[in-house]
Protein backbone atom coordinates (compact mmCIF):
# COMPACT_ATOMS: atom_id res chain seq x y z
CA UNK A 1 0.00 0.00 0.00
CA UNK A 2 2.54 2.33 1.30
CA UNK A 3 4.58 1.49 -1.72
CA UNK A 4 1.50 2.21 -4.45
CA UNK A 5 1.08 5.61 -2.74
CA UNK A 6 4.84 6.26 -3.13
CA UNK A 7 4.88 5.58 -6.87
CA UNK A 8 1.75 7.58 -7.29
CA UNK A 9 3.91 10.86 -5.91
CA UNK A 10 6.64 10.30 -7.62
CA UNK A 11 4.56 9.62 -11.04
CA UNK A 12 2.37 13.05 -10.17
CA UNK A 13 5.02 15.16 -9.65
CA UNK A 14 7.38 13.45 -12.56
CA UNK A 15 3.84 14.69 -14.87
CA UNK A 16 3.57 17.84 -12.96
CA UNK A 17 7.28 18.47 -14.46
CA UNK A 18 6.75 17.31 -17.48
CA UNK A 19 3.73 19.52 -17.74
CA UNK A 20 5.68 22.75 -16.92
CA UNK A 21 8.23 21.75 -19.02
CA UNK A 22 5.60 21.53 -22.02
CA UNK A 23 3.87 24.51 -21.31
CA UNK A 24 7.21 26.34 -21.80
CA UNK A 25 7.20 24.26 -25.49
CA UNK A 26 3.72 25.86 -26.40
CA UNK A 27 4.40 29.19 -25.31
CA UNK A 28 7.87 29.18 -28.19
CA UNK A 29 5.77 28.00 -30.43
CA UNK A 30 2.64 30.31 -29.76
CA UNK A 31 4.94 33.01 -29.82
CA UNK A 32 6.66 31.82 -32.79
CA UNK A 33 3.65 32.23 -34.64
CA UNK A 34 2.52 35.53 -32.95
CA UNK A 35 5.36 36.76 -34.97
CA UNK A 36 4.32 35.15 -37.55
CA UNK A 37 0.63 36.78 -37.48
CA UNK A 38 2.44 39.92 -37.02
CA UNK A 39 4.55 39.70 -40.01
CA UNK A 40 1.91 38.84 -42.40
CA UNK A 41 -0.10 42.00 -41.00
CA UNK A 42 2.78 43.81 -41.73
CA UNK A 43 2.91 42.90 -45.23
CA UNK A 44 -1.22 42.80 -45.78
CA UNK A 45 -1.22 46.86 -44.34
CA UNK A 46 2.30 47.93 -46.30
CA UNK A 47 1.91 46.43 -49.30
CA UNK A 48 -1.35 44.97 -50.21
CA UNK A 49 -3.26 48.15 -48.29
CA UNK A 50 -6.01 45.92 -47.17
CA UNK A 51 -8.46 46.28 -44.39
CA UNK A 52 -7.89 44.39 -40.85
CA UNK A 53 -10.95 42.30 -41.15
CA UNK A 54 -9.92 41.06 -44.71
CA UNK A 55 -6.29 41.19 -43.54
CA UNK A 56 -6.95 39.23 -40.42
CA UNK A 57 -9.03 36.48 -42.50
CA UNK A 58 -6.56 35.73 -44.70
CA UNK A 59 -4.47 35.40 -41.83
CA UNK A 60 -6.03 33.07 -40.44
CA UNK A 61 -6.42 31.08 -43.24
CA UNK A 62 -2.75 30.37 -43.53
CA UNK A 63 -1.87 30.55 -39.56
CA UNK A 64 -1.66 26.82 -37.90
CA UNK A 65 -1.93 26.26 -34.68
CA UNK A 66 -4.14 27.73 -31.77
CA UNK A 67 -2.75 31.20 -32.26
CA UNK A 68 -5.11 31.81 -35.34
CA UNK A 69 -7.95 31.63 -32.87
CA UNK A 70 -7.07 35.70 -32.45
CA UNK A 71 -7.76 36.08 -35.86
CA UNK A 72 -10.77 34.24 -35.78
CA UNK A 73 -12.37 35.88 -32.79
CA UNK A 74 -10.92 39.27 -34.03
CA UNK A 75 -12.86 39.08 -37.03
CA UNK A 76 -15.75 37.86 -35.11
CA UNK A 77 -15.93 41.00 -32.69
CA UNK A 78 -15.52 43.44 -35.99
CA UNK A 79 -18.45 41.68 -37.66
CA UNK A 80 -20.49 42.54 -34.31
CA UNK A 81 -23.52 44.82 -35.65
CA UNK A 82 -22.76 46.69 -32.55
CA UNK A 83 -20.34 48.48 -34.34
CA UNK A 84 -17.28 48.12 -32.22
CA UNK A 85 -13.94 50.44 -33.36
CA UNK A 86 -10.49 47.89 -34.60
CA UNK A 87 -9.30 48.49 -30.55
CA UNK A 88 -12.37 47.65 -28.92
CA UNK A 89 -12.45 44.40 -30.61
CA UNK A 90 -9.57 43.73 -30.08
CA UNK A 91 -9.74 44.65 -26.51
CA UNK A 92 -13.07 41.93 -25.99
CA UNK A 93 -10.99 39.73 -28.57
CA UNK A 94 -7.79 39.81 -25.80
CA UNK A 95 -10.50 39.21 -23.05
CA UNK A 96 -11.88 36.27 -24.80
CA UNK A 97 -8.42 34.24 -25.69
CA UNK A 98 -6.42 34.89 -22.34
CA UNK A 99 -7.94 31.64 -21.01
CA UNK A 100 -7.25 29.42 -24.24
CA UNK A 101 -3.72 30.21 -25.26
CA UNK A 102 -0.43 29.39 -23.58
CA UNK A 103 1.16 33.38 -23.55
CA UNK A 104 2.80 34.81 -19.96
CA UNK A 105 1.88 38.39 -19.20
CA UNK A 106 4.44 40.15 -21.06
CA UNK A 107 3.31 38.34 -24.33
CA UNK A 108 -0.73 40.06 -23.76
CA UNK A 109 0.59 43.38 -22.97
CA UNK A 110 2.90 43.65 -26.05
CA UNK A 111 -0.80 42.81 -28.03
CA UNK A 112 -2.38 44.97 -25.43
CA UNK A 113 -0.19 47.70 -26.53
CA UNK A 114 -0.97 47.26 -30.17
CA UNK A 115 -4.82 47.12 -30.09
CA UNK A 116 -4.36 50.80 -28.88
CA UNK A 117 -4.23 51.96 -32.22
CA UNK A 118 -5.42 49.69 -34.34
CA UNK A 119 -6.83 50.76 -37.51
CA UNK A 120 -6.63 54.47 -36.17
CA UNK A 121 -4.06 56.18 -38.01
CA UNK A 122 -2.14 56.47 -41.28
CA UNK A 123 0.06 53.48 -42.78
CA UNK A 124 2.92 54.33 -41.69
CA UNK A 125 1.66 54.55 -37.63
CA UNK A 126 0.67 51.41 -38.14
CA UNK A 127 3.26 49.85 -39.24
CA UNK A 128 5.58 51.52 -37.11
CA UNK A 129 3.42 50.04 -34.20
CA UNK A 130 2.96 46.34 -35.57
CA UNK A 131 6.72 46.51 -36.33
CA UNK A 132 7.42 46.77 -32.90
CA UNK A 133 5.07 44.58 -31.78
CA UNK A 134 7.31 41.97 -33.22
CA UNK A 135 10.61 43.31 -32.06
CA UNK A 136 9.38 42.92 -28.68
CA UNK A 137 8.02 39.19 -29.13
CA UNK A 138 11.69 38.76 -30.31
CA UNK A 139 12.94 39.15 -27.47
CA UNK A 140 10.04 36.68 -25.33
CA UNK A 141 10.96 34.71 -28.05
CA UNK A 142 14.72 35.07 -27.33
CA UNK A 143 14.18 35.00 -23.16
CA UNK A 144 11.84 31.57 -23.81
CA UNK A 145 14.42 30.25 -25.77
CA UNK A 146 17.21 30.55 -23.03
CA UNK A 147 14.97 30.01 -20.49
CA UNK A 148 14.31 26.45 -21.92
CA UNK A 149 17.91 25.49 -22.74
CA UNK A 150 18.58 26.46 -19.36
CA UNK A 151 15.44 24.19 -17.20
CA UNK A 152 12.80 22.66 -19.35
CA UNK A 153 15.41 19.25 -18.89
CA UNK A 154 15.15 20.19 -14.82
CA UNK A 155 11.96 20.87 -14.03
CA UNK A 156 11.17 17.09 -16.07
CA UNK A 157 13.76 15.77 -13.26
CA UNK A 158 12.94 18.37 -10.97
CA UNK A 159 9.52 16.99 -10.84
CA UNK A 160 10.42 13.66 -10.56
CA UNK A 161 13.14 14.50 -7.52
CA UNK A 162 10.98 16.67 -5.98
CA UNK A 163 8.46 13.38 -5.82
CA UNK A 164 11.14 10.72 -4.70
CA UNK A 165 11.89 13.44 -1.70
CA UNK A 166 8.35 13.75 -0.77
CA UNK A 167 7.94 10.08 -0.68
CA UNK A 168 11.61 9.70 1.53
CA UNK A 169 10.21 11.97 3.90
CA UNK A 170 6.92 11.04 4.58
CA UNK A 171 7.70 6.79 4.04
CA UNK B 1 -35.66 52.54 -48.28
CA UNK B 2 -32.40 49.85 -48.29
CA UNK B 3 -30.30 53.31 -49.33
CA UNK B 4 -30.90 54.80 -46.00
CA UNK B 5 -30.72 51.46 -44.48
CA UNK B 6 -27.72 50.65 -45.95
CA UNK B 7 -26.09 53.75 -44.82
CA UNK B 8 -27.16 53.71 -41.28
CA UNK B 9 -24.63 50.72 -40.44
CA UNK B 10 -21.98 52.88 -41.09
CA UNK B 11 -23.52 55.46 -38.10
CA UNK B 12 -22.22 55.56 -34.96
CA UNK B 13 -24.56 53.11 -32.54
CA UNK B 14 -25.62 56.67 -30.75
CA UNK B 15 -26.40 57.87 -33.98
CA UNK B 16 -27.87 54.85 -35.54
CA UNK B 17 -30.24 54.69 -33.05
CA UNK B 18 -31.64 58.22 -32.96
CA UNK B 19 -31.73 58.25 -36.57
CA UNK B 20 -33.72 54.98 -36.50
CA UNK B 21 -36.60 56.56 -34.41
CA UNK B 22 -37.34 58.80 -37.39
CA UNK B 23 -38.95 55.30 -38.92
CA UNK B 24 -41.34 56.50 -42.30
CA UNK B 25 -39.39 59.75 -42.91
CA UNK B 26 -36.25 58.10 -43.14
CA UNK B 27 -36.88 57.38 -46.76
CA UNK B 28 -36.91 61.27 -47.27
CA UNK B 29 -33.46 61.68 -46.21
CA UNK B 30 -30.92 63.53 -48.87
CA UNK B 31 -28.74 64.27 -46.45
CA UNK B 32 -27.31 63.46 -43.00
CA UNK B 33 -24.95 66.28 -41.72
CA UNK B 34 -22.45 65.82 -38.49
CA UNK B 35 -20.53 68.15 -37.28
CA UNK B 36 -18.55 68.27 -34.08
CA UNK B 37 -20.09 69.63 -31.31
CA UNK B 38 -23.11 70.48 -33.07
CA UNK B 39 -26.86 69.57 -33.62
CA UNK B 40 -27.92 66.43 -35.95
CA UNK B 41 -28.95 68.53 -39.63
CA UNK B 42 -30.85 66.78 -42.27
CA UNK B 43 -31.99 67.69 -45.62
CA UNK B 44 -35.17 66.09 -47.24
CA UNK B 45 -35.84 66.81 -50.84
CA UNK B 46 -37.92 69.96 -49.78
CA UNK B 47 -36.42 71.04 -45.80
CA UNK B 48 -33.51 71.15 -44.06
CA UNK B 49 -33.69 70.79 -40.28
CA UNK B 50 -32.22 69.30 -36.90
CA UNK B 51 -33.45 66.16 -35.33
CA UNK B 52 -34.15 65.50 -31.73
CA UNK B 53 -32.78 62.48 -29.82
CA UNK B 54 -36.39 61.09 -30.28
CA UNK B 55 -36.00 61.21 -33.87
CA UNK B 56 -37.84 64.14 -34.92
CA UNK B 57 -37.86 67.31 -36.88
CA UNK B 58 -36.94 70.67 -35.02
CA UNK B 59 -35.81 73.92 -36.04
CA UNK B 60 -34.72 74.82 -32.50
CA UNK B 61 -30.83 73.88 -31.88
CA UNK B 62 -31.24 73.40 -27.86
CA UNK B 63 -33.55 70.72 -28.38
CA UNK B 64 -31.79 68.53 -31.34
CA UNK B 65 -29.24 65.88 -30.92
CA UNK B 66 -25.91 67.06 -30.61
CA UNK B 67 -23.38 65.18 -32.27
CA UNK B 68 -19.80 64.58 -30.48
CA UNK B 69 -16.59 64.43 -32.22
CA UNK B 70 -16.66 60.82 -30.84
CA UNK B 71 -19.29 59.93 -33.00
CA UNK B 72 -17.58 61.48 -35.69
CA UNK B 73 -14.65 59.15 -35.30
CA UNK B 74 -16.46 56.45 -34.85
CA UNK B 75 -18.84 56.76 -37.81
CA UNK B 76 -15.35 57.26 -39.78
CA UNK B 77 -14.06 54.39 -38.23
CA UNK B 78 -16.77 52.42 -39.65
CA UNK B 79 -16.65 54.00 -43.12
CA UNK B 80 -12.96 52.97 -43.40
CA UNK B 81 -13.65 49.43 -42.59
CA UNK B 82 -12.06 50.42 -39.47
CA UNK B 83 -8.59 50.91 -41.14
CA UNK B 84 -8.51 54.19 -41.73
CA UNK B 85 -5.20 53.59 -43.38
CA UNK B 86 -6.77 52.57 -46.27
CA UNK B 87 -8.73 55.97 -46.66
CA UNK B 88 -5.05 58.06 -46.78
CA UNK B 89 -5.93 58.50 -50.75
CA UNK B 90 -10.01 59.69 -49.46
CA UNK B 91 -8.64 62.08 -46.72
CA UNK B 92 -6.35 63.93 -49.29
CA UNK B 93 -9.67 64.18 -51.73
CA UNK B 94 -11.73 65.21 -48.87
CA UNK B 95 -14.38 62.26 -49.45
CA UNK B 96 -14.86 58.75 -49.48
CA UNK B 97 -18.00 56.90 -51.42
CA UNK B 98 -19.64 53.73 -49.44
CA UNK B 99 -20.56 50.49 -50.73
CA UNK B 100 -24.14 51.12 -52.52
CA UNK B 101 -22.66 54.52 -54.17
CA UNK B 102 -22.82 57.01 -51.04
CA UNK B 103 -21.03 59.46 -50.34
CA UNK B 104 -19.50 60.65 -47.67
CA UNK B 105 -17.81 64.62 -47.34
CA UNK B 106 -15.33 65.12 -44.96
CA UNK B 107 -14.07 68.74 -43.54
CA UNK B 108 -12.24 69.68 -40.31
CA UNK B 109 -8.32 70.08 -39.69
CA UNK B 110 -6.20 70.37 -42.43
CA UNK B 111 -2.26 69.59 -42.85
CA UNK B 112 -0.88 71.17 -45.61
CA UNK B 113 2.75 71.15 -47.02
CA UNK B 114 4.38 73.67 -49.36
CA UNK B 115 1.02 75.81 -49.47
CA UNK B 116 -0.73 71.90 -50.48
CA UNK B 117 -3.10 70.10 -49.06
CA UNK B 118 -1.91 67.15 -48.11
CA UNK B 119 -4.88 65.51 -45.93
CA UNK B 120 -7.99 66.14 -43.71
CA UNK B 121 -5.73 65.15 -40.62
CA UNK B 122 -8.70 65.48 -38.39
CA UNK B 123 -11.91 65.53 -39.31
CA UNK B 124 -14.54 67.13 -37.33
CA UNK B 125 -17.49 67.09 -39.97
CA UNK B 126 -19.02 64.64 -42.44
CA UNK B 127 -21.65 64.89 -45.01
CA UNK B 128 -23.63 62.02 -46.34
CA UNK B 129 -25.32 62.02 -49.47
CA UNK B 130 -27.23 58.91 -49.84
CA UNK B 131 -27.24 57.81 -53.33
CA UNK B 132 -30.24 57.14 -54.95
CA UNK B 133 -31.70 55.53 -58.07
CA UNK B 134 -34.45 56.14 -59.79
CA UNK B 135 -34.77 53.70 -61.88
CA UNK B 136 -36.79 55.05 -65.02
CA UNK B 137 -36.99 58.85 -64.44
CA UNK B 138 -35.37 59.89 -67.71
CA UNK B 139 -38.52 58.02 -69.34
CA UNK B 140 -40.15 61.23 -70.13
CA UNK B 141 -36.97 63.58 -71.71
CA UNK B 142 -35.78 60.35 -73.57
CA UNK B 143 -37.66 60.96 -77.01
CA UNK B 144 -36.02 64.65 -77.17
CA UNK B 145 -32.93 63.56 -76.74
CA UNK B 146 -32.28 60.93 -79.77
CA UNK B 147 -32.50 62.22 -83.58
CA UNK B 148 -32.35 60.16 -86.34
CA UNK B 149 -31.16 57.30 -84.21
CA UNK B 150 -28.21 59.19 -82.89
CA UNK B 151 -27.85 60.41 -79.52
CA UNK B 152 -27.68 63.86 -79.23
CA UNK B 153 -24.72 65.98 -77.23
CA UNK B 154 -26.79 66.61 -74.22
CA UNK B 155 -26.42 69.17 -71.19
CA UNK B 156 -28.31 68.88 -67.70
CA UNK B 157 -28.39 72.08 -65.62
CA UNK B 158 -29.54 72.84 -62.64
CA UNK B 159 -28.91 74.70 -59.32
CA UNK B 160 -27.41 72.34 -56.72
CA UNK B 161 -29.16 69.26 -55.51
CA UNK B 162 -31.62 69.56 -57.79
CA UNK B 163 -30.87 65.90 -58.86
CA UNK B 164 -28.55 66.31 -62.07
CA UNK B 165 -26.47 63.39 -61.28
CA UNK B 166 -29.52 61.14 -60.76
CA UNK B 167 -30.77 61.87 -64.05
CA UNK B 168 -27.27 61.90 -65.98
CA UNK B 169 -27.00 58.40 -64.32
CA UNK B 170 -30.82 56.96 -65.56
CA UNK B 171 -30.10 58.77 -69.20
CA UNK B 172 -26.42 56.79 -69.37
CA UNK B 173 -28.21 53.66 -68.00
CA UNK B 174 -31.21 53.61 -70.42
CA UNK B 175 -29.12 54.69 -73.41
CA UNK B 176 -26.53 51.67 -72.67
CA UNK B 177 -29.81 48.75 -71.94
CA UNK B 178 -31.29 50.71 -75.06
CA UNK B 179 -34.61 51.33 -73.32
CA UNK B 180 -36.80 54.11 -74.47
CA UNK B 181 -34.40 54.73 -76.96
CA UNK B 182 -34.40 53.15 -81.01
CA UNK B 183 -31.02 51.12 -80.26
CA UNK B 184 -29.04 50.81 -77.42
CA UNK B 185 -25.34 52.45 -77.39
CA UNK B 186 -21.89 51.82 -75.84
CA UNK B 187 -21.29 54.51 -73.30
CA UNK B 188 -17.85 55.98 -71.67
CA UNK B 189 -18.24 57.12 -68.49
CA UNK B 190 -15.74 59.46 -66.53
CA UNK B 191 -16.54 59.34 -63.12
CA UNK B 192 -14.14 62.01 -61.83
CA UNK B 193 -15.76 61.78 -58.18
CA UNK B 194 -17.44 58.06 -58.32
CA UNK B 195 -21.25 59.86 -57.75
CA UNK B 196 -22.43 58.94 -61.44
CA UNK B 197 -21.71 54.65 -60.58
CA UNK B 198 -20.82 55.40 -57.48
CA UNK B 199 -18.28 53.11 -57.07
CA UNK B 200 -16.74 50.55 -54.42
CA UNK B 201 -13.18 49.47 -55.29
CA UNK B 202 -13.54 50.26 -58.94
CA UNK B 203 -16.92 48.09 -59.49
CA UNK B 204 -20.55 50.32 -60.07
CA UNK B 205 -22.68 50.28 -56.89
CA UNK B 206 -25.54 51.37 -59.01
CA UNK B 207 -27.04 50.51 -62.10
CA UNK B 208 -25.25 52.45 -64.91
CA UNK B 209 -26.37 49.84 -67.54
CA UNK B 210 -25.08 47.10 -69.50
CA UNK B 211 -23.08 48.75 -72.37
CA UNK B 212 -21.36 50.96 -69.91
CA UNK B 213 -17.65 51.51 -69.30
CA UNK B 214 -16.65 53.78 -66.39
CA UNK B 215 -13.57 55.41 -65.55
CA UNK B 216 -13.30 56.25 -62.14
CA UNK B 217 -11.25 58.98 -59.85
CA UNK B 218 -10.11 59.77 -63.12
CA UNK B 219 -9.12 63.50 -64.23
CA UNK B 220 -12.02 63.95 -67.25
CA UNK B 221 -9.85 65.20 -69.66
CA UNK B 222 -7.48 62.28 -69.14
CA UNK B 223 -10.37 59.40 -68.80
CA UNK B 224 -12.18 61.49 -71.96
CA UNK B 225 -9.36 60.51 -74.20
CA UNK B 226 -8.80 57.47 -73.00
CA UNK B 227 -11.63 56.47 -73.31
CA UNK B 228 -12.40 57.72 -77.03
CA UNK B 229 -8.92 56.06 -77.73
CA UNK B 230 -9.57 52.64 -76.37
CA UNK B 231 -13.08 51.85 -75.76
CA UNK B 232 -14.72 52.77 -79.24
CA UNK B 233 -17.88 54.77 -77.19
CA UNK B 234 -20.91 56.54 -79.05
CA UNK B 235 -21.52 58.54 -75.80
CA UNK B 236 -19.37 60.27 -73.66
CA UNK B 237 -20.76 60.82 -70.06
CA UNK B 238 -19.67 62.97 -67.22
CA UNK B 239 -20.23 65.23 -64.31
CA UNK B 240 -20.04 68.64 -64.10
CA UNK B 241 -18.22 70.64 -66.95
CA UNK B 242 -17.32 74.12 -66.47
CA UNK B 243 -13.77 74.65 -66.18
CA UNK B 244 -11.39 76.17 -68.50
CA UNK B 245 -10.30 72.99 -69.95
CA UNK B 246 -13.48 71.46 -70.51
CA UNK B 247 -14.28 73.17 -73.76
CA UNK B 248 -11.23 72.15 -75.40
CA UNK B 249 -12.28 67.90 -74.01
CA UNK B 250 -16.14 69.22 -75.42
CA UNK B 251 -14.59 69.85 -79.03
CA UNK B 252 -12.36 66.92 -79.39
CA UNK B 253 -15.72 64.91 -78.28
CA UNK B 254 -17.19 66.62 -81.08
CA UNK B 255 -14.90 65.57 -83.77
CA UNK B 256 -14.39 62.49 -82.76
CA UNK B 257 -18.24 62.51 -83.55
CA UNK B 258 -19.71 61.08 -80.74
CA UNK B 259 -22.17 62.27 -78.79
CA UNK B 260 -22.15 63.40 -75.19
CA UNK B 261 -24.43 64.22 -72.07
CA UNK B 262 -22.49 66.65 -68.58
CA UNK B 263 -23.85 68.24 -66.68
CA UNK B 264 -23.08 71.79 -65.04
CA UNK B 265 -23.90 74.16 -62.44
CA UNK B 266 -26.28 76.69 -63.92
CA UNK B 267 -30.02 78.10 -62.68
CA UNK B 268 -31.62 78.43 -66.63
CA UNK B 269 -30.34 79.51 -69.56
CA UNK B 270 -30.02 82.57 -69.13
CA UNK B 271 -27.48 81.83 -66.21
CA UNK B 272 -25.53 80.02 -68.20
CA UNK B 273 -25.07 82.27 -71.28
CA UNK B 274 -23.18 84.10 -67.96
CA UNK B 275 -21.05 81.55 -67.26
CA UNK B 276 -17.67 81.54 -68.70
CA UNK B 277 -17.27 78.58 -70.05
CA UNK B 278 -20.52 77.26 -70.40
CA UNK B 279 -21.45 80.27 -72.36
CA UNK B 280 -18.81 79.36 -74.98
CA UNK B 281 -20.84 76.27 -75.03
CA UNK B 282 -23.72 77.19 -75.28
CA UNK B 283 -23.57 79.89 -77.49
CA UNK B 284 -21.60 78.18 -79.79
CA UNK B 285 -24.38 75.55 -80.47
CA UNK B 286 -21.66 72.62 -79.21
CA UNK B 287 -24.91 71.29 -77.09
CA UNK B 288 -28.01 70.07 -78.96
CA UNK B 289 -30.56 70.17 -76.28
CA UNK B 290 -30.35 71.45 -72.53
CA UNK B 291 -32.48 70.00 -69.68
CA UNK B 292 -32.93 72.25 -67.15
CA UNK B 293 -33.53 70.59 -63.76
CA UNK B 294 -35.02 72.09 -60.16
CA UNK B 295 -36.49 71.76 -56.87
CA UNK B 296 -39.87 73.52 -57.36
CA UNK B 297 -41.83 69.87 -56.24
CA UNK B 298 -38.90 68.34 -54.84
CA UNK B 299 -35.49 67.34 -56.63
CA UNK B 300 -35.50 66.11 -59.96
CA UNK B 301 -38.27 68.49 -61.25
CA UNK B 302 -37.68 68.96 -65.23
CA UNK B 303 -38.54 72.67 -65.84
CA UNK B 304 -38.07 72.52 -69.45
CA UNK B 305 -35.37 71.14 -72.32
CA UNK B 306 -34.29 74.20 -74.74
CA UNK B 307 -32.62 73.26 -78.10
CA UNK B 308 -28.84 74.62 -78.25
CA UNK B 309 -29.43 75.39 -82.22
CA UNK B 310 -32.81 77.43 -82.02
CA UNK B 311 -32.20 78.80 -78.67
CA UNK B 312 -35.66 77.96 -78.08
CA UNK B 313 -38.15 76.26 -75.34
CA UNK B 314 -39.47 72.76 -76.11
CA UNK B 315 -42.99 72.52 -75.19
CA UNK B 316 -42.39 70.28 -71.96
CA UNK B 317 -44.58 70.57 -68.67
CA UNK B 318 -42.67 71.21 -65.16
CA UNK B 319 -42.99 67.46 -63.43
CA UNK B 320 -41.18 66.04 -61.04
CA UNK B 321 -39.28 62.80 -62.75
CA UNK B 322 -38.99 59.42 -60.80
CA UNK B 323 -42.04 60.15 -59.88
CA UNK B 324 -45.14 58.28 -60.88
CA UNK B 325 -43.65 57.56 -64.42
Amino acid sequence: MKLAGALLIISASTAAGWLYGSMLRKRRKNLADLRRLLQWLETEIGYNLIPLREAFFRISQRLQGEVSLLATVFIRYLDDPGGLTAGEAWQKTIQNCREKLVLAGPDWMILEDLGCNLGTTDREHQLKAVREGIERIKIQETAVEEQAVKNEKLYRYLGMAAGTLAVLLFY
Amino acid sequence: MAGIREVLTYLAPRLRRTLEKMGGALQELEEVRLRAGRPLQVETGLVSTLVTPEGLFTDRKERAFRVTEEDILRSLQLMGENSLYTLEEELKEGFLTLPGGHRVGLAGECLAENGRLVRVKRVTALNLRIARETIGSSRPVLPFLVAEKRPLRIMIISPPQAGKTTLLRDIVRSFSNGEGVPAPVKVGLVDERGEIAGCFRGVPQLDVGIRTDVLTGCPKRDGIFLLLRSMSPQVIATDEIGRPADLQVIEEVLNAGVGFIVTAHAWDTQDLALRPVLREIWLQGLVEKVIILSRRYGSGTLEGIWDGKTKKALPVKPVRLGVGN
